[in-house]
């Protein structure tokens, strides 16, 4: 037990590595830019007295390490600085943009986790059947489109043309179908292919064999034992694919006007409101830390094999 | 015959027997990748994508910058295949030179990606320690961001352009590479002859590049092909929210979002540039597939 | 003592991306009711596909091209994919593994994956259940049962994992054990040890077991008859006292010779010149004659049959065949 213990701590501590420096990378992308930040977010007509003050007020003018404490300071009191595009308070917008996008991103993952799942599982199951190749091909497909390109086409048949679903916005629950099914079913297939590879491995082991040799119904041979066991691995992937789902969710965010973080990313990106850019670059790649630490820590403890020391 | 000439001539055999050997492996590879029906018909659709893009003025009809208040928003027909555009621009022609764009963007993103990627995948897998924890932590840093957010904020800061975007997506893409090539490096570097190589004094550089890199390469070929199509479509993304290729040049991403403004009224602007899309990432993705499972087979028996 | 099962000119072939291989060939076996029934060979010869073929186990791309395996007489080859679960495997005839390491689950504890062994045993209450298990882990002679219910797999040693693994097959008392090479993957003490508990089994149970093996001490010390398999083929059946006195054929008497001096691990053979025939081009004939001292021009063109010479000795060798007739 106590190696056990001893993994998650690792683990954990490796964790918060990575979050020192996914915070460096959200504090010094600002600095990427040629020329003076604060000359770039006040535009062209600033006036020197305007410089010097926003400077001072944002530490700009003290050496760079002392910036980074004062802004990693500042984060943990919760004060992330003022959007120059909306003039109010970061913190604010986040608050604001925050559920938009967790229902977003949280249902368009539950639907491709269910999906790729079942389709994989179907999938290896039906070895080498029509299934199993409209589950590569569909898989395939899904892939190789870009998921704003897919968010339009779903609007221009199911909001235009067939006017099933609003276009548009948050106004009620159906406006909500149509960004998740494009962030689900896109999404679907990074699950899809990896679960009919797991499954096919398991039910090529040879406890598989054993438990026939033994008499076993199949079903609980494929549901109990094989399914199972070919699940575990995916919780890591679940993890490992979170990026991706936020990334497409940015942009389906922008297609379909929903007032999530995405939106507000992309809009702060164009109108170089860098202290938004910042804090949500740092929000998404923290997210992302914590959900690999979680994935697998509880990985460690579905899976008896490191769980339970010899 | 003297006993040096027999050892000679031992040597000479065996060196043939090991060149038969990696040739007929060489053959296997190439067998299982051409049977493979899915991988041929990728590398004919990429090999229509690079004639599009080679040939572009003579593939499109038209110039397609060449605007025409007359014939705007035209629906597909004879005479304008996929339609044109709000100023009147022959749509399949924009695309066509579109394809340029994509692959140069997506060649040199694959490039500069896969020179530090591989590089660093090296250098982390050969030597371990120290350099081999901060280069991972690196990669664990660069990996908790979604390409395309943090792509998009590095190309927000340096401004619009083709270059920016290669360099936004290459220093944010490097990672898979320099993973991939990493472990199969810790692999290698167990093998006997490089143990061989070091303990006759071979300097670690030539070591690298003489036997590790040749082992590592036909990795980093399946990788080339399977990382094309996050290239494409990231830089695509990119353009479509206005943060790469500016308009007016024809370039896949802008011209869905150019489309995105007329939807209802010409549909046909933003789909069939999707379409052009897909069929270019679909090319890859099969190849790079073809290409992984022709070399380990273990992985689609599995 | 009657027949239990007979194998009748089973022919078996694997679709593989190098071609057809030709697995079995004309497999024929009888095994006798109370009987240890070695099936001895080298790697690659068949001996594992037999094995497999009898509970319905082979993989997807094999084909069962011709013959019968008859079982108290009726034709397994004929039982649906259900049948053979509900009526065969597990109540009738099971099997044992050569890797304990990978036969057990390794996300169900002992105890969950013991008690599926039973399931189709509706009448008993899961304490009656337990009660079976708790003593077929006794007779396997493995320690602390109680802990050892709720361990998980990893847990275990390879030789108390293969020992929980017949403990498990034995539980629902089958008629039959095909046990596959079950002491190769363990150490030399963990085997002695093991082979022990078949002894004790074999005298208590009265089971019917064909043992796959390439180890000839293993087949003196608890079979009663010996089939040697060559190249998908059996080559000769008799008793074990025959085999080891009066070996005919020339494989099996070049296999003793080389091997019973110090070395009793047929893996171990390097005497015999020439390798084992590769299976997707076999040779004609007798499929040991490029390798046979003795071949003549028959051997290289007539597959020869089984035949008995004496009672219950089989050999498939022309010249032997011919040299008894003879007589």
């Amino acid at each position: 037990m106590r190696t056990h213990g001893n993994y998650i701590f690792r683990r954990t501590l490796r964790a918060l590595f990575t979050a020192l420096g996914v915070s460096l990378v959200a504090f010094l992308i600002l600095h990427l830019a040629p020329g003076d930040p604060v000359k770039i977010m006040l535009g062209p007509y600033a006036t020197e007295e305007n410089v010097k003050a926003l400077k001072a007020r944002y530490n700009l003018d003290k050496p760079l390490y002392i910036q980074y404490f004062t802004w990693i300071k500042n984060i943990f009191t919760g004060e992330f600085g003022t959007s120059i595009r909306y003039n109010r308070p970061v913190s604010e917008l986040i608050k604001e943009r925050m559920g938009p996008t967790l229902i977003l991103t949280g249902s368009g993952l539950l639907v491709a986790v269910i999906l790729g799942i079942l389709f994989g599982t179907l999938a290896a199951l039906k070895k080498n059947s029509i299934l199993d190749y409209i589950t590569t091909f569909q898989t395939m497909f899904w892939l190789s489109v870009p998921s704003f390109w897919l968010a339009i086409v779903f609007l221009y048949i199911f909001g235009l043309k067939l006017r099933w679903i609003p276009i548009a916005g948050m106004t009620s629950f159906s406006s909500t179908i149509l960004p998740i099914m494009t962030i689900g079913l896109r999404q679907q297939a990074w699950f899809a292919r990896p679960m009919r590879a797991e499954m096919l491995e398991v039910l090529s082991q040879n406890y598989i064999k054993a438990l026939k040799a033994k008499g076993l119904k199949y079903e609980k041979i494929i549901w109990k034992h094989a399914f199972k066991n070919a699940l575990i691995p995916i919780i890591t992937m679940v993890a490992l694919q979170l990026p991706w789902i936020i990334g497409g969710a940015v942009v389906i965010e922008v297609v379909f006007s929903w007032g999530g973080m995405g939106s507000l990313l992309v809009g702060s990106v164009l109108s170089r409101d860098y202290q938004v850019v910042q804090t949500i670059l740092l929000f998404i790649s923290l997210a992302v830390v914590a959900a690999n630490l979680l994935a697998d820590i509880l990985y460690t403890l579905i899976d008896p094999r490191i769980r339970i020391e010899r | 015959m003297t006993s040096e000439d027999l050892s000679y001539e031992q040597l000479k055999k065996e060196i043939k027997r090991l060149k038969r050997k990696r040739s007929s492996q060489v053959n296997l590879v190439w067998k299982r990748f051409t049977k493979n029906r899915l991988a041929l018909i990728g590398f004919i659709m990429v090999s229509i994508v690079i004639f599009m893009a080679i040939f572009s003025p003579i593939v499109s009809p038209y110039d397609p910058y060449k605007t025409n208040p007359l014939e705007r928003f035209k629906p597909p027909s004879m005479k304008h295949i996929l339609g044109t555009d709000a100023l009147g621009r022959d749509v399949f022609s924009r695309l066509v030179y579109g394809s340029r764009i994509a692959l140069e963007i997506g060649a040199l993103i694959v490039l500069f990606e896969g020179m530090i990627g591989i590089s660093l995948g090296l250098i982390s897998g050969y030597f371990g320690g120290v350099v081999d924890k901060v280069i991972m932590w690196l990669v664990d840093v660069l990996r908790s961001f979604p390409i395309v957010v943090l792509a998009l904020a590095i190309a927000g800061i340096l401004g619009q352009g083709v270059i920016n975007v290669v360099i936004a997506l290459g220093t944010v893409g490097w990672t898979s590479y320099a993973r991939m090539v990493r472990s199969k490096v810790l692999t290698i570097k167990e093998l006997d002859y490089i143990e061989a190589a070091r303990s006759i004094g071979e300097s670690n550089l030539s070591i690298i590049l003489r036997y590790v890199f040749p082992n590592v390469l036909p990795t980093v070929i399946v990788m080339v092909y399977l990382m094309m199509p996050t290239a494409l479509i990231a830089s695509a993304t990119l353009s479509f929210l206005g943060l790469g290729v500016q308009p007016p040049t024809a370039d896949w991403g802008s011209i869905i979002a150019e489309g995105r403004m007329y939807l209802l009224k010409a549909p046909w602007i933003s789909t069939s540039a999707g379409f052009f899309i897909m069929f270019t990432v679909l090319g890859f993705n099969f190849i790079g597939d073809g290409l992984r499972d022709a070399l380990d087979p273990t992985s689609r028996r599995n | 003592m009657g027949t239990l099962l007979e194998i009748r000119d089973l022919k078996v072939s694997f679709d593989t991306e190098e071609g057809k291989v030709e697995a079995l060939d004309g497999v024929n076996l009888k095994v006798k009711e109370g009987e240890f029934h070695a099936l001895i060979g080298e790697t690659g010869c068949g001996k594992t596909v037999t094995g497999l073929t009898i509970l319905g186990l082979l993989d997807n791309n094999a084909k069962i091209e011709n013959g019968q395996v008859i079982y108290k007489g009726i034709d397994l080859l004929k039982l649906t994919e259900k049948q053979l679960q509900q009526q065969i495997r597990g109540k009738e005839i099971t099997m044992i593994f050569q890797d304990p390491s990978t036969s057990l689950d390794p996300i169900f504890t002992i105890e969950e994956q013991m008690l599926e062994a039973l399931e189709n045993e509706l009448e008993l209450t899961k304490e009656e259940k337990l009660k079976i298990i708790t003593e077929e882990l006794r007779k396997v002679k493995l320690p602390d049962v109680e802990e050892l219910l709720k361990k998980y797999p990893h847990q275990l040693s390879g030789g108390m994992k293969q020992r929980v693994m017949i403990a498990m097959m034995l539980s629902c008392r089958p008629s039959l054990l095909i046990a596959d090479e079950p002491t190769t993957a363990l150490d030399v003490s963990t085997q002695a040890q093991f082979l022990k508990i078949l002894e004790d089994l074999k005298r208590e149970t009265k089971i019917t077991a064909i043992y796959i093996t390439h180890n000839l001490a293993v087949v003196s010390e608890i079979c009663d008859t010996v089939s040697v398999m060559y190249a998908g083929r059996i080559v000769e059946t008799a008793s074990l006292k025959e085999i080891f006195l009066n070996p005919q054929h020339p494989y099996t008497y070049k296999l003793l010779h080389s091997v019973l001096g110090i070395e009793t691990d047929i893996e171990q053979l390097q005497e015999i010149p020439g390798s084992v025939p590769k299976l997707i081009n076999p040779p004609s004939g007798c499929r040991f004659h490029p390798r046979c001292e003795e071949a003549k021009d028959i051997c290289k063109t007539k597959i020869p049959k089984l035949q008995e010479i004496s009672d219950g000795h089989f050999v498939a060798c022309h010249k032997r065949v011919m040299e008894w007739t003879k007589c």
